[in-house]
């Protein structure tokens, strides 16, 4: 089954949800045909408009759900704006959250630092572990890099662990003290929430889509034609994970002091927290910061409805009519062979999701709905570029050589093989 | 005196355990360029495996042959099913080994709970070397991996699939040229990590507990070992193991507890920041 | 979308509930109606109530209610009694239901007990008439030993379903992780599971936000200290401990228990620590440990140990180390411990609140065996806070006729209860751990037990201290 849906990606649908990720990873300096860019940044601003406007609709628990949500989906936007256009995969992205978080939990409960002076001060700490993981990642690639940044949180928190009066070990800043709340109050947190989101997305829009974008995607396609150019490709990678790093640090730091969220390994350090990272931007798309949004928020809410949902309330017709009938009925939601609750395997059966997720879109959920825009809207306008056998569209694209097909998870897969290739391969003892 | 037997006793028995474990991390490295990060995951169905086995009545020894069967067929499972359609991409398959890896102990997980099980021992009773007196489950375990790893070391030298495939790990191009098929070698490959993690899960799991997540900090140690020893090179791998299981029983011992597996993770930074290629490259034998 | 994302996430929460335990079904609801017409009003009925559910359905009222607030000291909060002999007033402000909350890890024995105990207590206090009338719903949440978890779970219960108060937590981490919530929420929370007197250390540095917390157990650490240099001072010599090691997992509970035992132990008991050594999370390998200590020459480990403790015991076992193991050992306290463990805790000890064949009130028992009834099982520890902080919550909501929250402060701080696990008041706002349950021999003190083997093979919790309980002697391990 799973062998299918591969095959599938592989074949005639791959080919054009490559275009479309290449579309949203480039859309600022390229003109596409299909979905005008005007359209698409109005569904956009559509999106933020009711995430703004979300408070007038919810109340309470809601909001310091949606608080969570926005929290995460600014952590994916950091991997990806270092991972997703770079193709430096970091497995440890942790790193840059927790660093953030802690350093300010740290400077206020022993240094009685204000948490408006701690927080850029956590941004600043991950920004220099941004550094510290950028300058290796020139040297090593592929395989070597991923195991460098998979260790690197877990050798933080070992040393963490040694020093549990200052830092709790592996139970957090939580059992070291109170650490100052900025507030409360869910409506006030949710707009903290809300304004780093947005800021966030900002930043790493107006970034990606300027020169320094072309610079970094071209580094990822092509890092010799780059250097080749006059410029110099190292300094834009760690500019990328300098970036990358005061981005996660701020919001790992912000999310220490809300009301959802605390200095803890399990939310800010684990292994846990970085693989879903990498999982929620490879579902809602990489090297795009739009799909990695929309991926955080979605990966969130799935999480929490999986955990919460026991039973499905199901209304019964004429209940009310009829005496003795109930008006609703429950219904147990069990996992089947186990007889347990999904509430209690929430964790498993995500996983069990984003296993499906990764095998049957690949290419993530924002390319997939700009395809299905643009397919819709090219129904709608008549085609502009003519239609192909594959139902895809031929279009008249900037010439970027050979690899113009490739999406940005094909590009760095490309690359690992070289690397793989190079350990290994073929042409080593030629 | 005694702690200094101990000491020694305690890396003698480790460095043979995370010996297996290594090999066939590096093993499916070397031969399928593949960093299988559910290998730690295969350690629990091992020990799991032997534990069900021997709450159905049955020795522990018909454990052990469980212990080596069922994470054999898993890994190839996880190959044929996942990996293989995935294979030439390097990112997928990081991301897709973790999420098994994750995946199989959330099953146990939800299976048996948080608590950790009993299994029982190989040989009961304990025998004195050297004044400090060892468990003879422990010596068994030693003595049933250092079989297993020369076992390894004849068949890769000495028999033509071995031979095959230590050719595919070098060149999958001169293989094919030279008539071998590739899939089927890494099919092999993946069920001989398969079995060397299981067995290793199993000895693991009769000297501690076994937990859902036992397999994590065996897997965190290959890391180290296998780039320590150079990714792909199964002599680097033992090597690297009991370097590794020495630094890691000294700090243990000397400064601190707290410290255990630490060592091993700063010298696989160490490693990779100055000397990425490890003690003993890449393997070529003739 | 996002907006679609939202309000789906919100309907799930609101429509689809944990694990519920209203009244069973209908038909009972109207036995009780008909029961509380009969008896002539809701306030009676409410007292009644209180008096036969007390004892647990074993029929006797076991003392509660009658003792008011005579152990709140120099307190006196309110003056008004507490107990189940206040009339007038109550079911006034009560209302239809109240829902209580319970919180604790669903797949680790201390969390399932805690869990369990809420709604066996829950039902028991409807099948009885509810609490002054109101029926009593329990919604639990699993805490999944996290602190992240524990307080989006806490969030929902007090934001999202309005929890009258919770129970339970255990794990110290996950109980300081929503303090602040508790406090913003002013919503009243009776803790059975966690021991760290951190906790009740903030309800003293800033009674007015915290007050909401109260803890039914267990004695917070610093008194399982005391207990363990009391427990020392009267065994060590028999049990044949003169040189002891002291292994303690490096978690929040334990900190005041390593730095009392460091501080007394040596001078109360004349024994000699020779070995000391705080151990952290997810250390497996116990060799090099188990080594040190043997090398140490001690007779016995004096453990402190909760989340890490199966891992240690088991390789004590299986190397059959020559020195004793006991202290705190929280898996240990499981009934099916012995079992599960294929008998690798024979001769291990521990403290624990209760066990199953303890008679420390004239409720243990009865409680003990309705759960195993119910859940095929025994209880841990927690699970006998539990069932008495459900209790004293009825107790409490009863005689204030509200459930306000400032109002069942106020009725904890005056009440005496005797449950399962002993006599509980708690400590005053003046005193060191202010709403901490009193710990003492008259109040809530706990008994050590060691694993032994009866006749059939079978492995028993033997309670060996204090005397008065004790129904064995210690038995040193045979190796």
């Amino acid at each position: 089954m799973a062998g299918d849906a591969t095959e599938r990606t592989e074949g005639t649908e791959g080919a054009d949800a490559d275009r479309s990720t290449r579309e949203t990873g480039t859309e600022a300096t390229t003109e596409v045909a299909g979905l005008s860019p005007s359209l698409r940044h109005l569904f956009g601003l559509a999106g933020l408009a009711v995430l703004a406007l979300a408070p007038l609709a919810t109340t309470g628990i809601t909001l310091l759900k949606l608080a969570g949500a926005l929290f995460f989906a600014v952590f994916v936007m950091s991997w990806d704006v270092v991972s997703g256009y770079t193709g430096e995969i970091s497995f440890g992205h942790a790193l840059f959250f927790g660093t953030g978080g802690y350093t300010s939990g740290m400077l206020g409960l022993h240094l009685g630092v204000d948490p408006l002076l701690s927080i850029p001060l956590g941004g600043l700490a991950a920004a220099v572990m941004g550094l510290l993981i950028g300058v290796p990642s020139l040297r090593l690639q592929g395989p070597y890099f991923a195991l460098i940044t998979l260790v690197t949180p877990v050798i933080l928190l070992s040393v963490f662990r040694f020093f549990p009066g200052l830092t709790g070990g592996e139970l957090g800043l939580v059992s070291v003290g109170s650490i100052a709340t900025l507030t409360i109050d869910p409506l006030e947190n949710y707009y903290i929430a809300f304004g780093l989101f947005v800021s966030t997305l900002a930043v790493f829009l107006a970034v990606t889509r300027s020169d320094i974008g072309n610079v970094l995607t071209a580094i990822r396609e092509d890092e010799d034609t780059v250097a080749a150019s006059g410029f110099n490709p190292a300094k834009f990678k760690v500019f990328a994970f300098v970036l990358s790093g005061a981005v996660g640090g701020c919001a790992g730091a912000l999310f220490a002091h809300s009301a959802v969220g605390s200095a803890t390994p399990s939310e800010l350090l684990s292994l846990t927290v970085s693989i879903e990272v990498i999982v929620a931007a490879v579902l809602g798309g990489i090297g795009t910061i739009t799909g990695a949004a929309v991926g955080g928020l979605f990966f969130f809410l799935l999480r929490d409805v999986l955990r919460n949902v026991e039973t499905i309330v199901l209304p019964m017709p004429f209940g009310d009519l009829l005496s003795g009938v109930p008006t609703t009925i429950e219904i147990d939601l069990l996992v089947p062979v186990l007889d347990k609750p999904v509430a209690e395997l929430d964790f498993l059966v995500f996983l069990l999701i984003t296993l499906a997720f990764l095998f049957f879109l690949p290419e993530g959920i924002v390319a997939r709905l700009v395809a299905l825009g643009r397919r819709t809207q090219g129904r709608l306008s008549g085609d502009r570029d003519g239609p192909v056998a594959d139902g895809g569209r031929v279009r008249k694209r900037r010439d970027t050589g050979a690899r113009a097909s490739e999406s940005p998870l094909e590009r760095i897969t490309e690359r690992y093989r070289t690397v793989l290739d190079g350990l290994f391969g073929h042409d080593r003892r030629q | 005196m005694v702690e200094l037997v101990s000491l020694t006793i305690n890396v003698l028995l480790l460095g043979a355990l995370y010996s297996l474990v290594a090999i066939g991390f590096t093993l499916i490295f070397g031969v399928g360029g593949v960093l299988n990060l559910a290998h730690g995951a295969l350690l629990t169905v091992g020990a799991y495996t032997a534990y069900y086995l021997t709450q159905f009545g049955t020795s522990i020894w018909v454990g052990a042959l469980g212990a080596l069967l069922v994470p054999a067929i898993v890994s190839i499972a996880l190959y044929a099913g996942l990996i293989h359609r995935v294979r030439g991409n390097p990112v997928t398959v990081l991301i897709l080994t973790l999420v098994v890896g994750l995946i199989v102990e959330q099953i146990v997980l939800v299976l048996t709970g948080t608590e950790p099980l009993v299994v029982s021992n190989l040989i009961e009773g304990r025998t004195t070397v050297v004044g400090d007196s060892v468990s003879n489950n422990r010596v068994t375990a030693f003595a049933l991996s250092w079989v297993l790893i020369g076992a390894l070391f004849a068949f890769v030298n000495y028999t033509p699939t071995g031979k095959a495939i230590l050719a595919t790990s070098m060149s999958e191009r001169g293989a094919a040229v030279v008539g071998i098929d590739s899939n089927r070698m890494y099919v092999y490959t993946w069920a001989l990590a398969g079995a060397l993690a299981g067995i290793a899960g199993l000895f693991l799991a009769s000297f501690q507990t076994a937990n859902p997540f036992m397999g994590r900090s065996p897997l965190l140690l290959s890391f180290a070992i296998v780039v320590l020893g150079g990714l792909g090179s199964i002599r680097g791998s033992v090597v690297g193991a009991y370097l590794i299981s020495f630094l890691d029983q000294i700090t243990v011992t000397m400064i601190s507890t707290r410290l255990s597996g630490v060592s091993a993770l700063v010298v696989l930074v160490l490693v990779l920041l100055v000397k990425p290629e490890g003690l003993f490259g890449r393997e070529y034998t003739h | 979308m996002d907006g679609d994302d939202s309000e789906h996430a919100d309907d799930a929460t609101s429509e689809t509930r944990s694990r519920r335990t209203a009244a069973s079904g209908t038909d009972r609801r109207a036995d009780r109606r008909a029961f509380l017409k009969a008896t002539g009003g809701v306030a009676v009925g409410a007292a009644v109530a209180g008096c036969i559910s007390g004892g647990g359905g074993d029929g006797g009222d076991g003392g509660d209610g009658d003792s008011g607030d005579g152990g709140g000291g120099e307190d006196a909060a309110t003056g008004t009694s507490s107990g189940g002999n206040t009339t007038g007033t109550a079911g006034g402000n009560v209302g239809e239901t109240i829902t209580i909350g319970a919180m604790g890890p669903a797949d680790a024995p201390q969390g399932i007990s805690i869990l369990n105990s809420a709604e066996l207590a829950a039902s028991e206090i409807n099948a009885d008439g509810g609490i002054a009338g109101a029926e009593v719903e329990v919604v639990t949440k699993d805490t999944k030993d996290d602190p992240g978890t524990a307080r989006s779970g806490y969030q929902e219960l007090t934001t999202g379903e309005n929890v009258t108060a919770t129970v339970g937590i255990f794990g110290s981490e996950q109980l300081l992780a929503i303090m602040d919530t508790m406090a913003q929420q002013e919503s009243p929370f009776l803790g059975a599971g966690a021991a760290t007197p951190e906790a009740t250390r903030r309800v003293k540095d800033n009674y007015e936000k915290y007050k909401y917390l109260f803890r039914v157990g267990p004695p917070n650490s610093t008194f399982l200290a005391e207990s363990l240099v009391e427990f020392g001072g009267d065994m060590f010599e028999s049990m044949g401990w003169s040189t002891i090691g002291l292994v303690a997992e490096d978690f929040k509970w334990t900190e005041p228990v390593t730095e009392i035992l460091e501080n007394d132990l040596a001078s109360e008991t004349g024994i000699e620590v020779a070995y000391n050594e705080r151990i952290s999370e997810g250390t497996e390998d116990w060799t090099p440990i188990y080594d040190e200590l043997q090398s140490s020459g001690v007779d016995g480990a004096f453990v402190q140990l909760a989340h890490i403790g199966t891992s240690s015991l088991v390789s004590w076992a299986k190397q059959a180390r020559e020195f004793g193991y006991g202290g705190i050992h929280v898996p240990d306290q499981f009934p099916s411990f012995y079992a599960s463990t294929e008998g690798a805790a024979r001769y291990t000890f521990s403290q624990t609140t209760a066990t199953p064949t303890s008679e420390l009130t004239e409720k243990t028992k009865p409680y003990a065996e309705a759960y195993d009834q119910e859940y095929d099982g025994f209880p841990v520890y927690s699970g006998y806070s539990t069932y008495d902080a459900v209790y004293m919550l009825k107790q409490a909501i009863e005689s204030a006729g509200s459930t306000n929250a400032d109002d069942i402060v106020s009725e904890l701080e005056g009440a005496s209860y005797t449950g399962t696990s002993g006599t509980i008041e708690f400590y005053g706002q003046n005193e060191e751990f202010p709403h901490d349950v009193k710990y003492g021999p008259e109040f809530v003190q706990g008994v050590y037990f060691q694993w032994q083997v009866d006749e059939e093979g079978n492995g028993v919790q033997e309670v060996i201290w204090p005397e008065d309980l004790a129904t064995a002697e210690y038995q040193p391990p045979e190796r």
